[in-house]
């Protein structure tokens, strides 16, 4: 493994985190914005989930704020910012090639914005991520690199999923995924949290908020 | 004929460099911006034979100011020889005195020169500036030549364009002659600098860590890259693209953030290669660049091959009356400022700003240059579907190790705006790629 500045892990590592939060939150916002459709404002069910504040005093402007508001730091647009934030200062890193799908990315936010049907433009936010994570396991050649990305992906996925209640089945297989990558890379973490968050996953009933606590305690070493 | 593919494909190639990230930052009322540096497709022609006249004079010049800052920062022969009066050394903002009796490893200066050069209707090239310190621009031409070639493949088969897709190794070769041992990085000032696209992308290319200030630690002089687990790597050379006076706040500004503490103490002992050395300054500050074909006649006891613009000093006595005489047709230029910022055109001044002006220049007459304003050949560009002329500059850069190597290339800047002179890219000029023919 080659020398990696402690900058550049953290960015690495946050890169795989906001990324994932992108791709999922867009994927919920797709489902609340089609359960409103029938059952009217549900989205301060979406809000308490994500245990964010709801600041949204109407359907509308929910509907308008959480994708698109880059001054809610909530927002879509908002975490997709601090994903190319990351992404901008890795091109050495990762390639040009590579962060060119992060730049797309934010292109296609932007042209959601302006849009007159942005769930169909929130597609082409969704493709460009995993097409980003896709060349990043495609042609990025420094293991380290590739598994750094990845074990902020996973932390953010079990993060998400604790929040949201997932099922036992898909929480312990991101657990899993987890326990099998993160010491294949350089970065730091607490070895008793991993291990509470194995014994959480198998627990039933399951302990989210435990779960939720665990993982965030995971890396802040 | 091949021309027009690449005409008509310019939309795919600009997509294609906002795709890439290909920009530079500018601050517009305090707010930082990132910005496309707008590319047109007429390429710039060099033929052959030009190029041949430009790369014995670029490094016929680049080799004699290296000579001379390690004359100034050494023996100053050249002050002693009366040749270059010591006023425009030891007032020039980027002497610095810490830097004396430093001789850099493989005795290079200046390993990467930016020297801008202008092609006047009377068919010779000038010398507008040299940029020794930090010269930006290889990136943007050198990323466009791969686009240029996948929009048309046909106009590369058929035209004799030498490759400029080198410059990464020569940059990676200038970089390994001068480095004592140990990884090169590129320091960078970080992500709010306006040409941060390049400093990433350099460090892509030449396969070198990136690094900004806290990255690395200077013990007992030796200069290392720390990483997360505590693990630290020797640095034999740093390609910094950070100015000398935020580089150490213990030799230069104490308020820099962005520095390495100690970096220049281990320079100073050979313990690692700054790529360009610090204190180029007093090399490439403008009142100097009066002097270089003298420099060239005196350190290498050769003719200039390439001209410098007419240029007058109202430090001389003779120089301030003629200024005074032909003001209006002269282009007044302040020493301190850099980036087309400190620019005036006497045609352009009011009675009112003259008057204001004169009095400046007689107050600090070493403030000032001035030049003719040179008839410079314009460029055709494509202004919204339509091919109109615009002033345009050339940055050739020449790479120093062993020997100079004058890059087979360079940044072509032009002006968008039809009035204008100016082409920096800050002032919202854009790029074209420049090709040099082989044959």
């Amino acid at each position: 493994m080659g020398i990696k500045s402690i900058e550049v892990t953290d960015r690495l590592y946050w890169l795989g985190r906001y990324s994932e939060r992108v791709y999922t939150s867009l994927r919920l916002f797709a489902k609340s914005y089609d359960d409103m459709l029938d059952k009217g404002d549900t989205y301060g069910e979406l809000c308490r989930s994500l245990e964010i504040p709801n600041i949204y005093p109407t359907a509308q402007n929910f509907l308008r704020r959480y994708p698109f508001d880059e001054s809610d730091p909530n927002s879509i647009a908002s975490n997709l910012r601090r994903a190319y934030d990351n992404a901008v200062e890795l091109r050495q890193e990762i390639g040009t090639e590579e962060l060119s799908y992060i730049q797309l990315a934010v292109y296609e936010m932007n042209r959601a914005r302006l849009s007159d049907a942005p769930m169909l433009e929130f597609q082409k936010i969704a493709d460009n991520i995993l097409a980003f994570w896709g060349i990043i396991d495609d042609q990025v050649e420094d293991e380290n690199t590739r598994n750094i990305i990845k074990v902020g992906k996973r932390v953010e996925r079990i993060d998400l999923f604790g929040r949201l209640h997932a099922s036992q089945v898909d929480l312990h297989r991101e657990v899993r995924r987890l326990q099998g990558r993160i010491d294949r890379c350089t970065i730091r973490y607490d070895r008793a949290c991993l291990a509470e968050l194995g014994r959480l996953v198998e627990a039933e009933p399951l302990d989210y908020s435990a779960i939720v606590q665990t993982v965030e305690r995971l890396t802040a070493v | 004929m091949y021309e027009m593919d690449l005409i008509e494909r310019a939309n795919s190639v600009n997509e294609l460099l906002a795709r890439y990230g290909v920009k530079f930052g500018i601050y517009k009322n305090g707010t930082f911006k990132e910005q496309l540096f707008p590319f047109d497709a007429i390429p710039r022609v060099i033929p052959a034979d030009e190029f041949d006249l430009l790369d014995r004079g670029l490094r016929q010049r680049v080799k004699a100011l290296n000579l001379f800052l390690e004359d100034i920062y050494n023996e100053k022969k050249i002050v002693r020889d009366r040749v270059v009066p010591e006023e425009f050394i030891y007032a020039s903002s980027g002497y610095l005195p810490q830097c004396e009796g430093i001789r850099p490893s493989g005795g290079v200066f200046s390993h990467i020169s930016g020297i801008d050069l202008v092609l006047g209707k009377d068919g010779s090239w000038y010398i507008l500036e040299d940029n020794l310190r930090v010269p930006s621009g290889a990136s943007y031409p050198l990323i466009v030549r791969d686009l240029c070639r996948r929009s048309s493949p046909r106009t590369f088969q058929e035209f004799h364009i030498e490759d400029n897709r080198n410059y990464a190794q020569l940059l990676r070769h200038t970089m390994d002659y001068a480095n004592v041992g140990g990884l090169t990085v590129v320091l960078t000032p970080g992500r709010y600098n306006a040409a941060y696209f390049e400093h990433s992308y350099l460090a892509e290319q030449t396969h070198s860590p990136l690094v900004s200030g806290q990255d690395l630690v200077v013990e007992e002089d030796g200069v290392y890259l720390l990483d997360y687990t505590g693990k630290k790597e020797r640095v034999g050379a740093v390609y910094r693209r950070i100015s000398d006076d935020f580089l150490d706040p213990l030799s230069f500004r104490p308020e820099s953030l962005i520095g390495v503490p100690g970096l220049f103490q281990a320079y100073r002992k050979g313990q690692v290669a700054i790529l360009n050395a610090p204190g180029n300054g007093v090399a490439d500050d403008k009142g100097i660049y009066y002097f270089v074909p003298k420099m060239i006649q005196y350190y290498l006891g050769e003719q200039p091959i390439l001209s410098n613009a007419p240029t007058y000093l109202p430090f001389f006595e003779e120089d301030m009356k003629s200024v005074l005489e032909h003001l209006d047709t002269l282009v007044l230029k302040d020493v301190a400022e850099a980036g087309g910022y400190g620019v005036v055109f006497g045609s352009k001044m009011s009675a009112r700003q003259k008057e204001d002006f004169v009095a400046l220049l007689k107050a600090e007459p070493r403030r000032f240059i001035t030049q003719e304003v040179i008839d410079f050949q314009d460029l055709d560009i494509m202004d919204n579907g339509v091919r109109v002329p615009r002033k345009a500059d050339l940055r050739a850069f020449v790479l120093s190790a062993e020997e100079p190597v004058a890059w087979k290339s360079g940044l072509t800047r032009f002006s968008r705006n039809p009035d204008s002179f100016i082409v920096n890219s800050s002032q919202g000029g854009g790029f074209k790629d420049t090709w040099v023919l082989s044959r």
